[in-house]
């Protein structure tokens, strides 16, 4: 870490026990409960680039064992200095050796149009082995919008009584089917939380995620 | 990373780490009269002092192959000095940030020790704080390492070897 990166650190936490455990429990409800969106409570002092929600998960979920994955314009900000500085995280260059990955808004993901995302498909993450299936990766996606009353997917799996509206907005063309591939490599498999600002919903490999006209 | 610090009798070749290094091993009672009135501020904390373990390594001679020597305990912290009142400014955030890492469980060792490198950073505040607390801290580690050597001098043996004759016995031999 460069003087010129420490120069523009913010704090993490406000209160650093109580913080980390609020954005814990809000990952587990999201994870328990997919498809679901929930609010991330937000005291912290954030950096300027990268949804607030996505760096306090990361914040919350990172320690000094772990290691991180970041799209491109992201590796580059100052969200990955105060990461570091904060968790201690290890930034590694090659996705396949992450263990969590954050992944930006915006051109890092390609668009509708099949603009190709500066984005290793799913297969390419660590799927865990299935003798230790937790073994695999974390991705932490940002996205346009989340909205539960909205066409789009249905989703279908443990967790949820029956099924689950939600309507994402700023993933690419293809996601659907890598993650069809993904659900049908359970037990093995990536996990997903996808952000926006200030909200969160979990993605577990369990979950089955149909289009709103098949269901 | 093998780097002395006190060696060099020249200019250090990185201020900002010769004066961490001083702040480190500096004595409580020279910190808060070094600082004087910047004690009382209260900083905008980065990450507060936290005490934890770090493996300190060592080299056969300094260059041989590493190994652990052994675990120390360090206290550490990151600050960024309080703005003035008077700047209402949003982009108070440019105050220098002072890191500061020191050995033992003290806080308010580290504390000081972030501020003084925080100081230390500003241009106008460098001359004096270089006056008021590196001179006497640079004398204090001086002073320390003289006394060191003079305790270590002590132990000094020196042995007494029959010197060969002068150089002419071999050629006598050969002659």
């Amino acid at each position: 870490m460069n003087a010129q990166s420490m120069q523009s650190m913010v704090a993490g936490f406000d209160n650093e026990a109580f913080g980390s455990q609020a954005v814990f429990r809000v990952a587990l409800q999201a994870l328990s409960h997919p498809g679901q969106i929930l609010t991330m409570p937000m005291d912290a002092q954030l950096p300027q680039s990268g949804h607030g929600a996505a760096a306090l998960l990361l914040l919350g979920l990172l320690d000094a064992d772990t290691t991180l994955w970041m799209s491109e314009s992201l590796a580059q900000s100052d969200a990955a200095a105060w990461l570091r500085f904060h968790t201690g995280c290890l930034c590694v260059s090659d996705p396949h050796e992450a263990q969590f990955l954050w992944l930006a808004q915006g051109q890092d993901q390609g668009n509708d149009q099949g603009q190709a995302p500066n984005w290793p498909s799913l297969a390419q993450l660590r799927q865990g082995s299935d003798a230790y299936p937790d073994q695999s990766a974390t991705c932490v996606i940002e996205v346009q919008s989340l909205q539960a009353s909205a066409p789009g997917w249905v989703l279908q799996g443990p967790g949820i009584a029956t099924q689950q509206a939600l309507q994402v907005q700023g993933l690419s063309a293809d996601f659907q089917a890598q993650w069809a591939d993904n659900h049908g490599r359970f037990p093995q498999g990536v996990d997903f939380f996808l952000t926006t600002t200030t909200q969160v919903v979990g993605l577990p490999r369990t979950t089955r995620i149909l289009n709103s006209q098949e269901a | 990373m093998l780097q002395s610090f006190d060696k060099s009798a020249t200019a250090p070749a990185n201020p900002r780490a010769e004066w961490m290094a001083l702040l480190a091993r500096a004595p409580l009672p020279l910190l808060e009269q070094g600082l004087a009135d910047h004690t009382q501020s209260t900083p905008q904390w980065l990450r507060r002092p936290e005490t934890g373990l770090m493996m300190v390594q060592g080299r056969v001679g300094g260059a041989g192959e590493k190994f652990n020597l052994g675990e120390m305990t360090v206290t550490r912290c990151a600050l960024r000095l309080a703005a003035a009142a008077d700047t209402p400014d949003p982009a108070l955030k440019d105050t220098p940030v002072g890191v500061a890492y020191v050995m033992g469980r003290n806080h308010r060792h580290a504390q000081l020790a972030a501020v003084a490198d925080a100081l230390l950073q500003t241009p106008a505040e460098w001359p004096v704080l270089e006056q008021r607390l590196l001179a006497p801290l640079r004398s204090h580690v001086q002073a320390g390492q003289t006394r060191r050597h003079a305790q270590a001098q002590t132990t000094k043996v020196d042995f007494l070897t029959v010197a060969r004759e002068a150089s002419g016995g071999d050629e006598e031999e050969s002659s």
